[in-house]
């Protein structure tokens, strides 16, 4: 047992190893992927928001300053970049459309704990690299940021990267049974996009809206661990986020594990 | 005259097989309409929600910013249909030589490789964008609707702008091997003219609307409809397209020059 834990570990850190290495090997754009890209969303997103307070003429908004709207933005636009995937769900999707998975199905591992460890390998690296913005942007421009609640913050967002992976899982598996799945990903992520609270803080919605999408797991990518780390939320509403993309986790996965064997079974490879 | 009418019916015929090959995937064709629809209700949402807790966003308020986004989604529903597809897959076609076919064609290279491939089903997006442009205007009060003639000018010139920025970011795949970030920065790029041009300080106000012409895309449009018309700027907008549509043709063929077929 603890052999084949080993095994297992030491297969996947290869793995991440691999995502790191490729994405690192064309520096250009990875810089532009990991700090340009969420660097623009962050200043358009600030822009919005000074002319919101301008516009209302008010100090406050739901209970916060301005300040505490920007630090949202800021730390919003990075959480968003760790929280979306689409890379190796395309890779995915590719494989399994073009015949190519056959190449993987024949290792000794699962084609589920490959990509994962991939995709992980790659946030691992991009959050590295990418936070070093929002900590410069905070300190210089002296925005409310609780450091001490950043290791929880990031423990969510990696505890709902697997949430992430599972659903490209799911959406991978459908390409068994449905050509040219590509665009899956497009609605997924921009439907995600709304529900993760990276346009606005969750908690501006109206009731009943707010009370729903708040308990809906996609909260945890970007509002509560934002939230929490710009003293918004408190730790009570992090526990909950556990909860919730635990439990999506179990369904997403069991709805995913079905769509695979099932899919597996009728496919016939055509990528020797 | 008869140049004019045989790129016409090029286009018609491209546009034809694009349509035969979208409905051969008719769930893809579904889901991406539904794609577009989730983008239309993120903005909107967004919007709408601010709006809970402002009067005015920049110059605007509620009913105009609906306006506003109404000007954006067709615009957008536009751009997706003639151009998106194969300025999107700009970068693949250099890579694996497709460009090659495309020179040797009988045909204006950079016509062929901005209008080969139309995406079809973004007409669904052009009728639900049009829908919520029409429902935005009937809940303007007092709302001159000879105004919406401006569009007839304004919003051709604003599918230039937007052509020729993006042809341009996407012509550099012609000299440089890889590109593909430098090509998502355009989707930071087009967020900007997303946004009314008021939000943004002056500076950077007349630089959307000068050097990098995000703000005549669908800002200028919407200013035409719901602001006393600024006959210089409007002016400006149809000059600036003439200029961009000219610069956009010296930078193809200059990039071309650095062009070494991947295909060989």
């Amino acid at each position: 047992m603890k052999k084949s834990f080993a095994v297992f570990w030491k297969r996947n850190l290869a793995f991440a190893k691999l995502a790191i290495v490729s994405n690192l090997e064309y520096r250009l754009n990875y810089f532009v992927d990991a700090v340009l890209q969420p660097t623009l969303t962050t200043g358009i997103e600030i822009l919005l928001w000074f002319a919101v307070f301008r516009g209302a003429a008010t100090t406050e908004i739901a209970g916060f300053s301005r300040e505490y709207y920007l630090a949202y933005a800021l730390w919003g636009a990075f959480f968003a970049r760790i929280c979306t995937s689409w890379m190796y769900e395309f890779r995915m999707i590719q494989e399994i459309d073009s015949g190519s998975i056959n190449a993987i199905l024949t290792r000794p591992m699962t084609y589920y704990e490959y990509y994962f460890s991939q995709l992980m390998g790659y946030k691992f690296i991009t959050t590295i690299v990418s936070m070093v913005i929002p900590l410069l942007a905070i300190a210089i421009f002296n925005l409310p940021t609780k450091f001490e609640r950043l290791p929880l913050a990031f423990a969510l967002e990696f505890y709902y990267l697997i949430l992430v992976h599972s659903i490209s899982f799911v959406i991978a598996a459908s390409a068994f049974y449905l050509n040219k799945i590509y665009s899956f990903t497009g609605a997924k992520n921009l439907a995600l996009w709304l529900l993760t609270g990276e346009l606005f803080p969750l908690d501006l919605m109206p009731e009943p809206i707010r009370s729903l999408v708040i308990a809906l797991p996609f909260s945890s990518g970007v509002y509560v661990p934002v939230g929490y780390l710009t003293g918004r939320l408190e730790i009570a509403t992090v526990w909950q986020s556990f909860l919730s993309v635990t439990a999506g986790i179990v369904i997403v996965n069991a709805f995913g594990a079905i769509l695979w064997k099932k899919g597996l079974k009728a496919y016939t490879g055509t990528g020797a | 005259m008869k140049t004019l009418l045989k790129y016409l019916g090029l286009y018609k015929a491209m546009f034809r097989a694009s349509f035969i090959a979208d409905l051969e995937y008719r769930v893809n064709f579904l889901t991406r309409i539904v794609t577009d629809i989730f983008w239309y209700i993120a903005q909107i949402v967004t919007f709408e929600v601010l709006f809970h807790h402002t009067q005015y966003i920049g110059a605007w308020n509620l009913e105009q910013m609906r306006v506003f986004l109404g000007v954006v989604f067709v615009v957008d529903a536009l751009y997706m249909i003639i151009l998106s597809e194969n300025l999107d897959q700009f970068s693949e076609k250099v890579r694996k030589g497709d460009l090659d076919l495309l020179l040797a064609k009988p045909a204006n290279s950079q016509f062929m490789i901005s209008f080969q491939k139309a995406c079809t089903p973004a007409i669904g997006n052009l009728v639900i964008a049009t829908a919520w442009f029409v429902y935005s205007l009937m809940q303007m009060p007092n709302f001159e609707w000879l105004r919406l003639l401006w569009l007839i000018i304004l919003i051709p010139c604003g599918l230039v702008a937007l052509y020729a920025m993006r042809f341009t970011m996407a012509s550099t795949a012609v000299i440089f091997a890889r590109s593909e970030n430098l090509q998502f920065i355009w989707y930071q790029i087009y967020r900007l003219g997303m946004r009314p041009d008021s939000i943004y300080v002056p500076w950077l106000k007349w630089f959307l609307l000068t050097a990098l012409p995000v703000g005549v895309i669908a800002s200028v449009p919407a200013k035409a409809l719901l602001e006393p018309p600024a006959f210089e700027l409007f002016a400006w907008v149809v000059i600036l397209a003439g200029i961009l549509i000219y610069l956009t043709n010296k930078f193809w063929k200059f990039a071309l020059k650095s062009y070494s077929s991947a295909s060989s």
